[in-house]
């Protein structure tokens, strides 16, 4: 990270406190989590340049994008939704000459709440008669694509795997409702406008000075690709988040049952007040939980993909740099 | 037992000196080693022998109270006749039983003693007499003497006639006699067996333990040089033997010397003739019945007999059997080259200095052999005394009981005792005398019991071994008892004495003395270990000569120093023999012999430390390569390795049998090696394989067995295996060409629907074959392994990769990538085998399992360390894969894909349905509606049954079934120009539907026609003119009105906006340029038949629709591109357009001529036509096809 100076804190603060840190972080740990933000665009970028370098072609495609995230399938079928909403709030605008109102759209649902869960919004409802009408994104390894011709989308084609994609958005749904279920109304106001954060909406320029496109690729990557990677950012914020969150819960616990032990013998010790604790539990991650979930993320074996050993110690293997 | 032993002992020496000195014999061994009943000078043997018998069953204290009473009378009335010695031995009685009576009044004992003292007296110290007498005091109660003495009486029943015989020769007690020896001989006989076959056994164990074991070459060494300085010592011995032959020979003759040839038959044979046994047994009891006398049966008898060993001697009794078995002992003692090395030759001086002064008489083996050479032994006592000899010098010289030449003579002691009993107790006598004794007991015999004797006795025993005695306790158990017992008293009482007496005696007479001494003490020793009574006395030849006494005084030490050393040795020398393992002990001493002499040839090729060039290589000798030939068939036979084995080997040495043979011609004599053959590499004979045997079924002809051992290699070697797995990736295969299929035909219908115009060739034909995995070609090989060859199996690698691109919906991929990824992958490969078999290769570990018996033993079986199923987790985990991984690669992109693809199909063919509908639904069922659409061709008989049904090859692409028509004889311009129409008028519609119908159509155009050409402008009137006369004077039609296909084509602006460059291809050539001089040449031929035909039927085949196109349908879809070109002639011809060339004209009047009604008719010609064509083409193709585009 060339720049020293964080431009993201209000962003990122948003984004950990949609993930579930509810006390206000420090500046440290924003800064931190944007550096690690920007270490994993600037890779993201690379490799896709790589990647569109070996296809024969200088400017990078969502198809790179995507390919970078195969194997999260969560994540990705979260991508191609919000892409696809993306497309239908695209057309709705061109058709429907109902410009006022995409400005709030786009921002609104990173998530690709398309359900209505934790969707909190007037504008969602707008959209969802369009809903069959957006376009699916047809990724280079769907089956449809081994073939020449393509075959207009068919209603009933709803296959498991998008079930099973689903099931995973769900469940992140699910979470986010839970988090929001005792909140007030200016509370749940607030959350919403903490889910619009982003890091490209409205200003993209923004973040392509920020992550030094012009540096690291040639062509002057288009719109999709800077809101594929606006929506990556907010995922990376919110799964180190949440990493954090449970690195600072395990710590919490062996440092209470370490506690519990000396408070055994010192229990006059620990008639605190009546709230000390609670103040205790809502101390905000602190940047070592940042440092240890990230640590945490790059071990942590990525299912359904194989590393298979090609030879070479394995000591010597270096190891690349993981994409969250 | 062991005390009453030493109590003779004591008692005897002195009784021994009194013999000697009363007597002037020395032969009072025997004497001093019969206890002295045997000696009472009873007349009557017999009664002695009942007393004995009496004696050895019950041990009833009064009967041998009175018989010992009656002795001792007896010996008394002896003594009065001067017949000392017996009464001598009679005080000194250990027959339990007068030690019984002694006990009871020993007043007795100390005066029977008295009087044999003067006659001790004479020469001797006293220091015998009493602590003998201590001695015997505190030593007679030993109950154990009742067993000593049993065999000791029998023993003295076999002397006693022998001292008798000396005092009065009494005939009855020689009879007597006979008996005792005769079972005693059986007993050692018995035992020798018993010992030979023990030792055989040892050595068949040790042979079959070859089978199972590898015994390491490191001892090699040493055993050939042990065996080297045996060989130098025996050499050195026969150099010596031959030095002293002369003097040698000698004393054997002196001992031969008088030829009192006896004429008794039953003496006429020797030792060891049992092999005649039966014959003589026969020969005897029909004595009387053989003509031929007793020197004659005997010199007959000898000349049978062959084999007789060089110790064979007439005159000499005994000595074959006797030398014989000594040979073998000593050279088998010898062979024991690891511990006897040291003793096989003299001490040398230089070595030990002071040897001599400690060791009175040295012995060695070397010594022994020449002695045995020159048949100086006379028993077998003789040649036992000098063995032990050698062994207790050693351990005389050698104090240190931590010297290594104790453990080596301790060892050989040992192995000593176990071979001594292998010789038979016989005391070689002169026939002479033995003759003249038989012939007296015979006589006797005859006087006496008349002709009894012939039943009861085996005459032709072999007098020999007459020597009497008897064995009665096993040689073996018996001396390792004596050393244990006698050495206390030993040490007390003997340990010093002989050396003291020795000191002032040293001379002469006193060496004599001290011979007897020696003598009779080591008989003692002896009657211990092999209590077999040595009958020396009779012979009367004692060995007196220098040489021997020297031995015999040695004794004395050794079986001293024996003693002493006793205790310690003893138990030293098991806990050494522990140390190797008994398995290779046997091995060491079973093949040391043959060992050493593998390596001496072996060293013989090595010159220092080199191989030595010059020295002639090891060769194979038939005798080595036979028995290693039996070895290998006894082994396999007694191998445990099954019976199928066994079998298998079974006919192996049926068919080996007559190589075996073969190699057994000219083998003089075969050596018998107990060397397992793996040992012996020279002589190995590698199996051969049944298939490489050189088989002559008929003399000259080899069999060729080549197809035996040459096999095809079995097919499916290089494909996939059937699996689950394989057929599903199979099927999703077959899917995605189906897929791919119906694709492809949705493109077209597209590409129909753009295009307006569609031209031959346009559609690549999609027919993809079923993949199949192709085989190597019958191949065939010469062994039974695997095959490799890296290149094919690269191949199937290969193969299979692009199978699996295949199936994630790669159509085609670069060679490069295949090739990349075939690397990656086999490289994989290499990694997972590899690990797998170190997985496999890992040691097993043992496994405790109690015995179920609850003994608390414990079983240990040996198992793999990892099971199947482990290896190949362990080997996927370490390769950085899991089941996890291959499952969910079997069910998301496998299976899952696979639906996915069927649904694709669906959908795809649901899309194909969709496209191809506007072209359905317009033609409608009989195709009436084509017309609707204002096509032309009906019109003007534009249709595609000449130039073939399948035009655009939609058949192949089975469009045909998907617009269910029956055939594709319908031209499907007009399936295009529908689609094409439907497509376009739906597109328009969307956009501009009204636009057309906004403004009325142009008026038509009049057609020129030459009335009218007037009306024209003049600068174009030539030009039409022209046209038409061209045109037969018939209407010019505009450009628009022509059918479409012949239409120019309008030139499209390309994107630039400029026309850049004028066409260059004719602007009349509908299709592709190569359909244009067909038509040409076709007409040129003059071959106008067949497109006139085809104008004919035309406009038949568009009324009649189906029927009439249907029947050409497989024949004309053969050449279709031929047939373009015909009807675009046929076209022309009938619109009479512009540029039509002369040949057409020429065609058209013939036209009328044909009747439909032939048409049918000629279908047939017309085929046959075009065939014809088809040919012409081929020939005249090129040639004609630049004046056509320049007619044009």
């Amino acid at each position: 990270m060339t720049e020293k100076q964080p431009k993201y804190r209000q962003e990122i603060q948003q984004m950990m406190f949609v993930s579930g840190e509810t006390a206000e972080p420090s500046s440290e740990t924003t800064t931190i989590i944007e550096e690690i933000v920007h270490t994993q665009v600037v890779e993201m970028l690379k490799r896709s340049t790589v990647l569109a370098t070996r296809r024969g072609s200088r400017s990078i495609s969502t198809n790179d994008l995507f390919f970078l995230i195969r194997h999260d399938k969560a994540k990705l079928s979260r991508l191609v939704t919000f892409l696809s909403w993306k497309d239908v709030r695209k057309t709705a605008k061109d058709s429907d000459d109902k410009g006022g109102d995409a400005g709030d759209m786009g921002g609104d649902d990173p998530l690709g709440g398309a359900d209505g869960g934790a969707g909190g919004g007037g504008p969602v409802v707008g959209d969802t008669g369009k809903k069959n009408k957006r376009t699916k994104v047809i990724l280079p390894w769907d089956i449809s694509s081994y073939f020449t011709e393509q075959v207009p989308e068919r209603d009933d084609d709803e296959d498991e795997d998008e079930e099973e994609m689903n099931a995973a958005t769900i469940l992140r749904l699910k979470t986010a409702d839970e988090r929001t279920k005792n909140m007030t109304k200016e509370e749940y106001v607030h959350y919403s406008e903490c889910r619009q954060a982003s890091f490209t909406f409205r200003k993209a320029k923004r973040f392509r000075e920020w992550a030094g496109f012009h540096l690291h690729t040639d062509s002057k990557p288009n719109d999709d690709i800077v809101d594929i990677l606006g929506f990556l950012t907010f995922e990376i914020v919110q799964t180190l988040t949440e990493e954090a969150l449970q690195v600072k819960a395990e710590e919490e616990m062996t440092k209470n049952r370490s506690g519990e032990a000396n408070a055994a013998s010192k229990k006059r010790k620990r008639e605190t007040g009546l709230f000390g604790e609670q103040e205790e539990g809502r101390t905000p991650v602190g940047p070592k939980h940042i440092q240890e979930g990230f640590r945490r993320l790059q071990i942590k074996p990525i299912p359904g993909r194989n590393r298979v050993w090609m030879g070479g110690p394995r000591a010597l293997q270096r190891k690349e740099l993981r994409l969250i | 037992m062991s005390a009453p032993r030493n109590l003779h002992h004591l008692h005897h020496n002195p009784h021994s000196f009194d013999a000697l000195h009363v007597n002037g014999y020395h032969l009072h061994r025997a004497a001093s080693r019969t206890p002295n009943r045997p000696l009472t000078p009873l007349p009557s043997v017999n009664s002695a022998a009942t007393t004995d018998a009496d004696l050895g069953q019950d041990e009833d204290p009064k009967v041998s109270f009175f018989a010992a009473l009656l002795r001792r009378n007896e010996a008394r009335l002896e003594t009065l006749y001067g017949l000392k010695n017996c009464e001598d031995v009679h005080g000194s009685s250990t027959d339990p039983a007068e030690v019984v009576e002694e006990r009871q009044d020993d007043a007795p004992q100390t005066v029977t003693a008295p009087p044999k003292k003067p006659a001790r007296a004479i020469d001797e110290d006293d220091y015998d007499d009493s602590e003998g007498e201590d001695d015997e005091d505190s030593a007679d109660p030993s109950p154990l003497k009742a067993k000593s003495t049993g065999p000791l009486a029998a023993m003295s029943l076999s002397s006693a006639p022998m001292v008798r015989q000396m005092c009065s020769t009494s005939m009855q007690a020689i009879a007597k006699q006979q008996t005792p020896p005769v079972l005693a001989t059986k007993n050692s006989e018995d035992a020798r067996k018993k010992l030979e076959q023990d030792k055989k056994e040892t050595e068949d164990a040790a042979k079959r333990s070859f089978h199972t074991l590898f015994y390491s070459a490191e001892n090699d060494r040493d055993a050939m040089s042990d065996q080297k300085k045996l060989e130098e010592s025996e050499r050195q011995v026969d150099v010596e033997m031959s030095g002293q032959g002369s003097s040698g020979t000698p004393s054997s003759n002196a001992a031969t010397g008088n030829g009192q040839q006896g004429t008794l038959s039953q003496t006429n044979l020797g030792a060891s003739s049992l092999t005649l046994k039966h014959l003589i047994a026969r020969i005897d009891m029909k004595r009387d019945k053989v003509v031929a006398s007793d020197l004659e049966l005997r010199s007959l008898m000898s000349e049978v007999r062959k084999n007789r060993s060089k110790w064979a001697s007439e005159d000499r009794v005994g000595q074959e059997e006797l030398y014989e078995s000594a040979e073998k002992v000593l050279n088998e003692l010898k062979a024991m080259t690891e511990h006897s090395t040291a003793f096989l030759q003299r001490v040398n001086k230089r070595e030990a200095p002071d040897y001599h002064a400690v060791i009175k008489h040295p012995m060695d083996l070397g010594t022994m052999t020449k002695k045995l050479k020159n048949v100086q032994y006379k028993s077998k006592e003789d040649f036992v005394t000098d063995l032990n000899l050698i062994w207790s010098n050693c351990l005389d010289y050698n104090q240190n009981s931590e010297h290594f030449l104790r453990r080596h003579a301790l060892f050989m002691r040992k192995e000593t005792e176990k071979l001594v009993p292998l010789i038979p107790a016989i005391t070689i006598r002169d026939r002479a005398e033995v003759e003249a004794e038989e012939r007296r007991q015979h006589q006797a015999e005859v006087d006496m019991d008349g002709g009894e004797e012939s039943d009861d006795e085996p005459i032709i025993s072999s007098r020999g071994r007459k020597a009497p005695g008897k064995k009665a306790k096993k040689g073996s158990t018996a001396p390792r008892k004596a050393p244990a017992g006698t050495s206390e008293n030993s040490l007390s009482s003997e340990g010093k004495p002989p050396n003291q007496h020795l000191a002032p005696n040293g001379l002469g007479s006193n060496l004599k003395n001290e011979n007897l001494r020696a003598e009779s003490e080591a008989a003692t020793e002896r009657s211990h270990t092999d209590p077999i009574t040595p009958p020396f006395g009779i012979n009367g030849m004692h060995i007196s000569s220098s040489s021997q006494l020297d031995p015999d005084s040695m004794d004395i030490d050794g079986a001293e120093s024996f003693i002493n050393g006793a205790a310690a040795p003893t138990a030293e020398a098991p806990r050494e023999a522990e140390h190797e393992e008994a398995g290779y002990k046997i091995w060491k001493q079973v093949t040391k012999k043959d060992r050493a002499r593998v390596t001496a040839e072996r060293h013989r090729l090595f010159k220092g430390n080199e191989i030595n060039e010059d020295e002639p290589a090891l060769l194979r000798t038939k005798a080595g390569m036979r028995s290693w030939l039996k070895k290998q068939k006894q082994a396999i036979l007694e191998g445990a390795a099954g019976r199928r084995r066994a079998e298998a080997a079974a006919k192996e040495t049926e068919e080996a049998a007559p190589s075996g043979e073969t190699l057994a011609e000219g083998i003089e004599g075969e050596e018998e090696s107990v060397l397992p053959d793996y040992y012996d590499t020279m002589s190995a004979i590698p199996d051969l394989p049944d298939r490489l045997r050189w088989i002559e079924k008929t003399p000259g002809v080899v069999e060729d067995a080549s197809d035996e051992y040459l096999r095809v290699l079995p097919q499916g070697l290089f494909t996939s295996p059937e699996s689950s797995l394989v057929k599903k990736i199979g099927d999703n295969m077959k899917q995605l060409q189906a897929t791919r299929k119906i694709c492809s035909k949705i493109a077209v219908v597209k590409q129909m629907q753009i295009q307006s115009q569609m031209y031959h060739g346009q559609f690549q034909k999609v027919d993809p074959a079923p993949l199949v995995e192709q085989d190597v070609e019958a191949h065939v090989m010469n062994d039974g392994g695997p095959v490799v060859s890296p290149e094919v199996v690269r191949a199937a690698l290969r193969r299979s990769v692009g199978e699996i691109f295949f199936h994630t919906g790669f159509e085609e991929f670069q060679p490069s990538a295949l090739d990349a990824v075939t690397s990656l992958a086999s490289d994989f490969f290499v990694k997972i085998s590899k690990t797998l078999a170190d997985y496999a290769a890992t040691p097993k570990v043992p496994v405790p399992k109690a015995v179920p018996g609850g003994s608390g033993q414990v079983d240990v079986t040996w198992k793999d360390r990892f099971t199947q199923e482990e290896m190949i987790l362990h080997t996927l985990h370490e390769n950085g894969s899991d089941l996890e991984a291959l499952e969910s690669y079997v069910k998301d992109d496998l299976d899952r894909s696979g639906t996915k693809m069927v649904q694709m199909q669906d959908r795809m063919k649901a899309h194909l349905a969709d496209l191809l509908r506007p072209a359905l639904t317009d033609a409608g069922p009989d195709g009436s509606n084509a017309f609707n659409d204002g096509s032309e061709q009906f019109v003007s008989g534009d249709f595609a049954d000449d130039f073939g049904e399948d035009f655009f090859g939609f058949r192949e692409l089975g469009l045909d079934k998907e617009l269910g028509l029956a055939s594709l004889a319908v031209p499907l311009h007009l399936l295009q120009n529908r689609m094409h129409n439907a497509h376009q008028s739906q597109n328009q519609s969307n956009m501009s539907s009204n636009l057309p119908s906004a403004l009325p159509p142009p008026v038509p155009l009049t057609p020129i026609t030459i009335d009218n050409i007037d009306d024209q402008i003049g600068l174009v009137q030539q030009f039409f003119r022209d046209k038409l006369a061209t045109n037969n004077n018939k209407p010019l039609i505009e450009d628009d009105d022509l059918p479409q296909k012949q239409r120019f084509p309008k030139p499209r602006l390309p994107p630039t906006g400029k026309i850049s460059s004028p066409r260059k291809r004719p602007i009349r050539e509908p299709g592709p340029g190569k359909g244009h001089p067909r038509k040409k040449m076709k007409l040129n031929n003059g071959d106008a038949t067949a497109t006139a035909t085809a104008t004919a039927i035309a406009p038949a085949t568009a009324t009649e629709n189906n029927n009439v196109n249907k029947s050409p349908t497989g024949k004309l879809k053969l050449e279709p591109p031929n047939h373009t070109p015909a009807t675009t002639t046929t076209n022309m011809n009938g619109d009479d357009v512009a540029g039509v060339d002369a040949v057409g004209k020429e065609n058209a009047p013939k036209l009328p001529s044909k009747e439909k009604g032939k048409v049918k008719d000629k279908e047939k010609e017309k085929e046959k036509e075009k065939e014809k064509e088809k040919e012409k083409d081929m020939v005249n193709g090129g040639m004609i096809s630049p004046e056509s585009l320049e007619a044009t």
